[in-house]
């Protein structure tokens, strides 16, 4: 008999909580000055470089980041516990939210030591930011057919080719991008790619908006035709692109920001339930009571990573669940209040659940959608 | 950084083993009769009074017990008997005989209590109730109570009792205990349920992959693949926050009002998860699985159970937004405190 996926209850010690509250108490300060307004989607849509600066200042950026390339020297668990805050927060998180998340620990574990000294202390600093370039016109959920191709040259390689859905590419300094750097094996199809850091202001680089329907731009394509990366840009090793791209799926998959993305909204919800402006509603509740277990799958499995388990499955769950779960906050919202009209105390909460239900279609399709990732899941249950 | 609580993996093992070669199969007949060959076997083990002061074992280990029986759909009162009426007994200050097989119930003040878990199959019950000079226990024999035998929908004894209170000694306990009692009530059946998603998960992955439609087996079919991971996923983030909810029970601070935030989250994710579970372990089944023959019934029907039990959902979904709603509570910091009780 095979149980369920384990999850365990994860005691934070007195460091970590003390960790929390002294986020919480910046996030306090920076709310009351002005410094940002709380958001929904905030790691995707809300950015503000000055405000990764003062996150870095207070070492709050490249946690992880080993302390000899201008890190903190940091556990994957503090850093879990200050992104999960400002996330609850609502805080702009855009600007630095690849380089944070994904690029630091990706050089750290792929990236050259030349490609560590250059970049890593800029992402720290909160000055260097980062989008990836994985889909392709013709390749969404299908990664592994790219057709962007990397031929090598002289001292380097020219790429040629597009990424689509590349959020902010436009205000980013590189971006690292997936592509076939050898002819197509049908046999073997993760056989023959690679990763390349690309500077965003390379010639031959041409970056097109793609403006979502609330109005909003933070995707784009990006054209490469003919652009020259030097060796010392080639990311990890040639051809070892799918194994590098997929060996960090479950830190993608399980991060706070998949369940996280419209808890401002349900925030305000229960303020404005506080007021006395809308009528208390059980599915409230519900909502709260989905995200706290949730809240606990996923830092059960920053746990586990922390500590070198192995915890795909569960990592896949937290963002199936996750997705669904802010979509359905939105969704909640949605259903409760009616259009403006009146000065019935909504206006704040309106606001939000426009920006959260027009923003809930993606929430599950980015990163892997939930019906592939079911099928992930349906594979580890030993049904595929 | 962290330490992470969790039952001993050879007690796991162990309750794993005991239940899946002891519990009785119930055959032919949609009523569940206590399974005394079961019990003698786990009061031999200690198993049936896992938490007295005696043994010193707790909420973890009790999780890990209560779970094992009902991935096995073991028909014993280890509940009823250990987590409240013994421990009702035990905070009354009462004499507990340990080989007394008990069941537990909160009266009004002429005695009476309906939906008692096991009343017609116990030796004694252990009454908790409201008097003039407030909460007493009292531990009185089941056969000088007047039972009125009813089953809950999962078959099992679930009956109508009515206790002369002046008749028998009893003892005053204060008025957390009445609180207490009904989170830990709420809390076991919580920790059963999310034993019961567990084998749902398991027989609906064995089933599909046995079961061969149009010429290959149903888990070839994403339709049903999907149906069967969202019973994983429902059953994880239940498991998950049982788990947190057991770990608040066993510290034992006496913080009831985090126990019973913790308690009423997982109530609410274990009632709507048991929505999801039950409905694709019965879709992926077919016909068969709603017969009583095949033994899916025996673990859907006590989630369906469960959940009725010490709070409806809705209740708990409206005492958490009730939580949520009082003036200067922040969602968020709320929710994920960091104060240490």
């Amino acid at each position: 008999m095979s149980f369920a996926p384990a999850a365990h209850h994860v005691q934070e010690s007195a460091a970590l909580r003390e960790l929390r509250e002294s986020v919480r108490t910046f996030v306090r300060e920076e709310i009351a000055s002005g410094g940002f307004v709380p958001a929904v989607d905030c790691w995707l849509n809300s950015w503000d470089a000055a405000f990764s600066r003062r996150l870095a200042a207070r070492g709050w950026l490249g946690m992880t980041i080993p302390v000899e390339y201008g890190g903190h020297g940091r556990s994957f668990l503090e850093r879990f516990v200050v992104t999960e805050e400002l996330l609850a927060a609502g805080a702009p998180l855009a600007a630095h939210w690849i380089s944070d998340r994904q690029i630091g620990p990706s050089l750290m574990k792929f990236g050259s030591e030349e490609q560590r000294r250059q970049l890593l202390p800029g992402i720290a600093r909160g000055e260097t930011f980062f989008a990836i370039g994985m889909s392709e016109p013709d390749s969404g959920s299908d990664l592994a057919s790219v057709r962007t191709k990397a031929v090598e040259v002289d001292g380097g390689w020219h790429l040629t080719g597009s990424k689509i859905w590349t959020s902010g590419a436009h205000l980013s300094h590189y971006f690292i991008v997936l592509v076939r750097s050898a002819p197509l094996d049908p046999e073997n199809r993760h056989a023959g790619l690679s990763q390349f850091i690309v500077a965003l202001d390379s010639p031959g680089i041409d970056i097109r908006p793609i403006v979502s329907m609330n109005g909003h731009h933070h995707f784009n394509q990006v054209f490469f035709d003919n652009v020259f990366v030097p060796d010392a840009m080639l990311f990890g090793r040639a051809g070892d692109g799918w194994k590098q791209v997929t060996s960090e799926l479950s830190y993608e998959r399980s991060g706070p920001e998949r369940l996280l993305s419209t808890l401002p909204v349900l925030s305000e919800m229960a303020a404005a339930t506080q007021r006395g402006d809308l009528a208390p509603d059980p599915e409230l509740g519900r909502m709260f009571a989905r995200l706290m277990g949730l809240h606990e799958m996923s830092i059960s499995v920053a746990d586990a990573l922390t500590h070198g388990r192995p915890t795909d499955q569960e990592a896949t769950i937290v963002k199936v669940l996750g997705t669904a779960t802010e979509g359905d906050v939105a969704e909640l919202v949605g259903l409760t209040i009616g259009a403006a009209g009146s000065n019935d105390g909504l206006a704040r909460l309106r606001e939000m659940a426009a920006t959260a239900l027009l923003s809930r279609p993606g929430f599950t399709l980015r990163g892997g959608t939930n019906e592939i990732l079911r099928g992930v899941i349906a594979r580890g249950l030993g049904l595929r | 950084m962290s330490d992470v609580q969790r039952i001993d993996a050879q007690l796991e093992q162990t309750l794993e083993q005991v239940f899946a070669t002891s519990a009785g199969l119930h055959t032919g007949s949609a009523d569940l009769h206590f399974d005394r060959a079961l019990w003698v076997t786990l009061a031999e083990l200690g198993f049936t009074r896992l938490t007295s002061a005696a043994t010193g074992a707790g909420w973890i280990e009790a999780a890990g017990l209560l779970r094992a029986a009902a991935r096995h759909a073991a028909a014993v009162p280890v509940a009823e008997n250990d987590l409240l009426a013994g421990w009702l007994v035990e905070q009354a200050g009462l004499p507990d005989d340990p080989s007394t097989v008990r069941t537990a119930c909160i009266a009004d003040a002429a005695g009476a209590a309906s939906g008692v878990p096991w009343a017609s199959a116990v030796e004694r019950i252990a009454v908790l109730w409201e008097a003039a000079d407030g909460w007493r226990v009292a531990d009185v024999p089941a056969a000088e109570a007047n039972v009125e035998h009813r089953r809950d929908l999962a078959g099992r004894p679930s009956d109508d009792v009515r206790i002369d209170l002046a008749k028998f000694p009893s003892a005053q306990v204060a008025p957390e205990v009445a609180r207490a009692y009904d989170l830990r009530g709420a809390l076991a059946r919580a920790v059963q349920s999310v034993g019961a998603m567990e084998r749902l998960l398991a027989m609906s992955g064995q089933y599909v992959t046995e079961r061969v439609q149009f010429g290959r087996p149903l888990a070839k079919f994403q339709a049903i693949q999907n149906l069967v991971a969202d019973i994983a996923c429902e059953t994880a983030l239940a498991n998950a926050a049982v788990d947190a909810a057991v770990v608040e029970m066993a510290a034992g601070h006496g913080d009831l009002d985090r126990v019973e935030l913790a308690v009423a989250v997982a109530r609410s994710v274990v009632g709507h998860a048991a929505s999801v579970t039950v409905r694709n372990a019965h879709q992926v089944h077919g016909a068969i699985g709603t017969t009583l023959e095949h033994r899916l019934h025996e673990f859907t029907k006590p989630l369906l159970a469960w959940r009725m039990e010490f709070g409806a959902v809705r209740e708990w979904d409206a005492r958490l937004t009730e939580m949520l709603a009082r003036p200067g509570v922040d969602l968020w910091a709320f929710g994920v405190r960091t104060d240490r009780p």
